[in-house]
């Protein structure tokens, strides 16, 4: 129960980080923090309840964390290339 | 589950670092911070009968993945947090409320969870346990190719992504050149090189 | 009666004329398309006389629609009626070959001819009548491609627009008329009507009214009080096409359809005494308006007016093959008048105003002839054409009562006088306009020499029975329409009828010929004055009717623009509203994020807390 508690409290602090982080390196890294904490929580429930289940799950959390991480350094580092700038706030093309 | 000292230490650890993650102002250190952080987790994942994912834990996320953010932190020399301008200086506080409040229902709806009274023994979280359900055609075979085929593609559109010019100067046909393609040395370079190779 | 495919053939001969002309006219060249078109019409002729000679026809098509079948039928009246279209039509179509020589639109124009004959043929033999109607819509659609056949100005363009709308409300008559007979009876076929009709077992308002939508149809057609407004400025049209649609045929479907439907308006008092009172009503302002105007074709137009009317109160008093009688004696007399115009104004170069005309007579002998002879019969001269079907009508008019009889001669006084003055404006006193006039060529000069032996000599076929007791059209027509018996006037009052109205013409034509070779007195020119505009009846229909209708469209087209405004602002607002939220989209991706976070408290807390 304890660990459910953690992964509570990481998810806010990802959150957090999220959105206080201005360098897009930073958010990513909070956002992985974020996910940590649902496989956190996920592996928690698989003890609570008996199930395996939930570990596959996180197994596929991981992996796609790392296709996913993959891409959005690539996107960073192509977006850097361009603007000489990692900061999200530089990025306002989406401003209505 | 009695909550006894190592527990305590082990929540402690994690949040620290957490906090650690989200504060520090430099990003290396932050980097650091987290990887510290996925191997408490590890550690966690070991007390919770799940050793497989531990394992994997350590090396994918804090031998990979993050080692892969350090990677680019250090390509991009962009290990200063403060960058650029802040359209939003209020932020913070707004994120700080937020964070309370989501960590607030967050733990009210967790505490709520009424686990069942004999949950059956995970085996420890072995290969030999989850190998079958990882293989089994009725299970997850086929999102475990899934996602092979997405590890593939992602790697594949990391590339893309970063070198656009040269992947599309690399497939286009010579005798039809693409219209959008702005002539540039590179390509010249690469025609005279067939051109070099054709006879 | 036989059944034949011959029937139909005469119908397709004009139609094939129609497709040819109008696919390859331009190929054919001048005098071919022209001569083409004839020869055509002159084919539907010969056949159409082979088979009345041969004691008419029939032919269908069985459930052309659902119950009704496309029937034709070739009897006596039709017999007449198409006697009447192809001969006096073929001898238009020649004589247009000389007068429509060098238009651009040559061939087009024969084309439409053909059109026009085809579907006047429709009109004439259709038997059910759906098919009279789509007869009765091709004429109106061939009026109005020929009066708009100059395009290029805008006056024959607005002209037969105003032709083809106020004919719509006739037509509107028409098809509640169908609409009515085909409730009543559960059938559209004339020769079927008429025997349900004698059978009886229906409501004799409802017939009464049926009568009334047919009588509104024809009064568009026919161009009677009030829907008269439309034929004076038909004639923006080339002459020929006044001729043949406005004056000879065209014009007198109204009166055909009518004798066709006489089984129903022969025993109607009131329909009877409406048809005679509209009859009336236009024989006078038809031959009043003539007296005013300048425009050659013009006095001719509205002398047809007054023709037509004459024929509405034949049919009005019963006498329905006096009715066809004068309209086949009206098409050779009326087409010559309209042809004798035609060549004078060929001969001054287009000149219309008879101001600019006169002294004709020294410089265009044969059409001074032909334009005498129109005149004496259309002024109703013993022993011409115009007398004997004028007289008939007159005779019936005083079995009706003699107060009609009164009105009518006077209206036959104004006859005299409008075609008197024509003439003597023409052709009379001293030339007024700088063209050098030359005669027409023979092409123009034989379908008139023709036509002027018609005007002649048609009227004896309908002899009085005091001179001729068996004369050859009555008992032919009425073999068709159906006898109506009626007292015969003694022979005493009918001999003094016929001299009356004899001596009458006689001395109106020679006073009109003194009068209108005077300078007009002061009454006359204000007379005149009225009477060139038609008695201000266009200005009163402005005034009336199309100024209100206009005033409402307008009234509706600003309801519309409110409304359209109304959905202009409702799209603004919506803009307004789009763009308020379009401030949400800051474009900092902390921004949207801070709104991620906000959301997932509020659902998660949503979840739990419920």
């Amino acid at each position: 129960m304890i660990w459910l508690v953690a992964s509570a409290l990481l998810f806010s602090i990802g959150a957090y980080g999220a959105l206080t982080r201005r360098t897009a390196i930073l958010m990513f890294l909070s956002i992985e923090l974020m996910l940590n904490a649902a496989a956190l929580s996920l592996v928690s429930f698989s003890k609570l309840t008996g199930s395996l289940e939930a570990q596959v799950v996180v197994l596929f959390i991981i992996a796609i964390a790392a296709a996913e991480v993959a891409v959005g350094l690539g996107l960073i580092v192509a977006i850097f290339r361009r603007r000489e700038t990692t900061g999200v706030d530089e990025l306002r093309q989406l401003r209505g | 589950m009695s909550i006894g000292f190592w527990e305590v230490l082990a929540l402690l650890v994690l949040v620290g670092t957490g906090l650690a993650v989200v504060r520090l102002q430099n990003a290396v250190h932050a980097a650091l911070a987290l990887i510290a952080n996925f191997l408490v987790v590890a550690g966690v994942y070991v007390a919770l009968e799940a050793r497989f994912v531990a394992m994997i834990q350590i090396i994918v996320y804090a031998g990979a993945i993050v080692v892969l953010f350090l990677f680019v932190i250090m390509l991009l020399s962009a290990a200063n947090a403060n960058v650029g301008q802040d359209l939003l200086p209020r932020l913070p506080w707004v994120a700080a409320l937020g964070a309370l409040g989501l960590a607030g229902v967050l733990i009210y709806a967790v505490t709520r969870f009424q686990p069942p009274a004999n949950a059956p023994a995970l085996g420890g979280g072995l290969p030999q346990a989850l190998g079958p359900l990882l293989y089994d055609p009725e299970k997850w075979l086929y999102a475990l190719l899934v996602v092979g085929f997405l590890l593939l593609v992602a790697t594949v559109a990391a590339v893309v992504l970063i070198e656009p010019e040269r992947i599309i100067a690399a497939t286009s046909h010579p005798a039809h050149p693409r219209q959008d393609q702005k002539p540039s040395p590179s390509t010249g370079q690469q025609k005279d090189e067939r051109a070099v190779v054709k006879p | 009666m036989q059944e034949t495919f011959l029937l139909p053939l005469i119908i397709a001969l004009p139609l094939l004329g129609f497709v040819l002309l109008g696919l390859f006219g331009k190929r054919l060249g001048e005098p071919a398309a022209g001569w083409l078109a004839s020869l055509l019409v002159l084919g539907s002729f010969l056949l159409g006389l082979v088979l009345l000679l041969q004691g008419g026809a029939r032919w269908a098509l069985p459930d052309w629609l659902p119950g009704i079948p496309f029937s034709l039928h070739l009897d006596n009246l039709s017999g007449v009626m198409l006697m009447v279209v192809t001969g006096v039509g073929f001898l238009i179509h020649v004589w247009a070959i000389g007068y429509m020589h060098g238009d651009p639109g040559y061939s087009r124009f024969f084309s439409y001819f053909n059109l026009f004959i085809a579907a006047m043929l429709v009109l004439i033999l259709g038997d059910s009548l759906p098919v009279v109607f789509i007869g009765w819509e091709g004429v109106g659609l061939a009026s109005y491609l020929l009066i708009g056949f100059w395009y290029h100005e805008r006056i024959n363009v607005d002209s037969a627009r105003k032709a083809f709308i106020v004919n719509r409300i006739g037509d509107l008559g028409f098809l509640l008329a169908m609409g009515l007979l085909w409730s009543m009876f559960g059938t559209l076929s004339i020769s079927e009507l008429v025997e349900k009709v004698e059978a009886g077992g229906y409501s004799f308002t409802t017939l009464t009214l049926a009568g009334f939508f047919l009588l509104v149809g024809a009064m568009g057609k026919s161009a009677q009080v009030p829907l008269m407004v439309w034929l004076p400025d038909a004639m923006a049209g080339p002459t020929p096409v006044s001729a043949l649609i406005h004056a000879a045929t065209m014009v007198t479907a109204g009166v055909y359809l009518l004798v066709r439907h006489a089984f129903m308006l022969h025993d109607d008092a009131y329909l009877s005494g409406l048809i005679v009172l509209i009859g009336l009503l236009t024989a006078f302002y038809g031959a009043l308006c003539s007296l005013g105007q300048w425009d050659i074709k013009r006095i001719v137009a509205y002398t047809t007016l007054s023709q037509l009317g004459f024929m509405f109160v034949a049919v009005g008093v019963g006498a329905y093959w006096v009715a066809i009688f004068h309209i086949v004696t009206h098409a050779f007399f009326k087409a010559l008048m309209f042809m004798t115009s035609g060549s004078v104004i060929h001969a001054l170069g287009g000149e219309q105003d008879v101001r600019k005309m006169g002294g004709m007579r020294k410089y265009l002998p044969a059409t001074h002839l032909h334009g005498l002879i129109a005149t004496f019969a259309s002024g109703g001269l013993v022993p011409l054409a115009g007398f004997w079907s004028k007289d008939a009508i007159l005779a019936y008019s005083f079995e009706y009562g003699p107060w009609l009889w009164f009105l009518m001669l006077l209206a036959s006084v104004l006859a005299a006088l409008y075609s008197i003055r024509w003439y003597v404006l023409v052709f009379w006193g001293e030339y007024r306009g700088k063209e050098h006039p030359h005669e027409s060529p023979a092409v123009m000069l034989w379908p008139n020499h023709i036509l002027m032996v018609g005007a002649i000599g048609v009227g004896f076929m309908g002899l009085p029975y005091v001179i001729d007791y068996k004369n050859f059209i009555e008992p032919f027509l009425t073999k068709a329409i159906g006898e109506f018996p009626h007292e015969k006037l003694p022979v005493f009052t009918e001999w003094v009828l016929i001299l009356t109205s004899a001596l009458v013409a006689i001395a109106a034509l020679w006073w009109g010929f003194r009068f209108f070779q005077q300078k007009m007195p002061a009454w006359y020119e204000r007379f005149q004055a009225a009477a060139l505009q038609g008695f201000y009846v266009d200005a009163l229909y402005n005034a009336l009717l199309v100024n209100p209708a206009k005033g409402l469209a307008e009234l509706l087209f600003g309801g519309d623009k409110g409304i359209l405004a109304g959905f202009a602002g409702l799209g603004n607002l919506m803009g307004g509203l789009g763009s308020l939220l379009a401030r949400l989209e800051t474009g900092a991706l902390r921004f949207y994020l801070a709104g991620f976070v906000l959301a997932l408290v509020l659902l998660v807390g949503w979840g739990v807390l419920r």
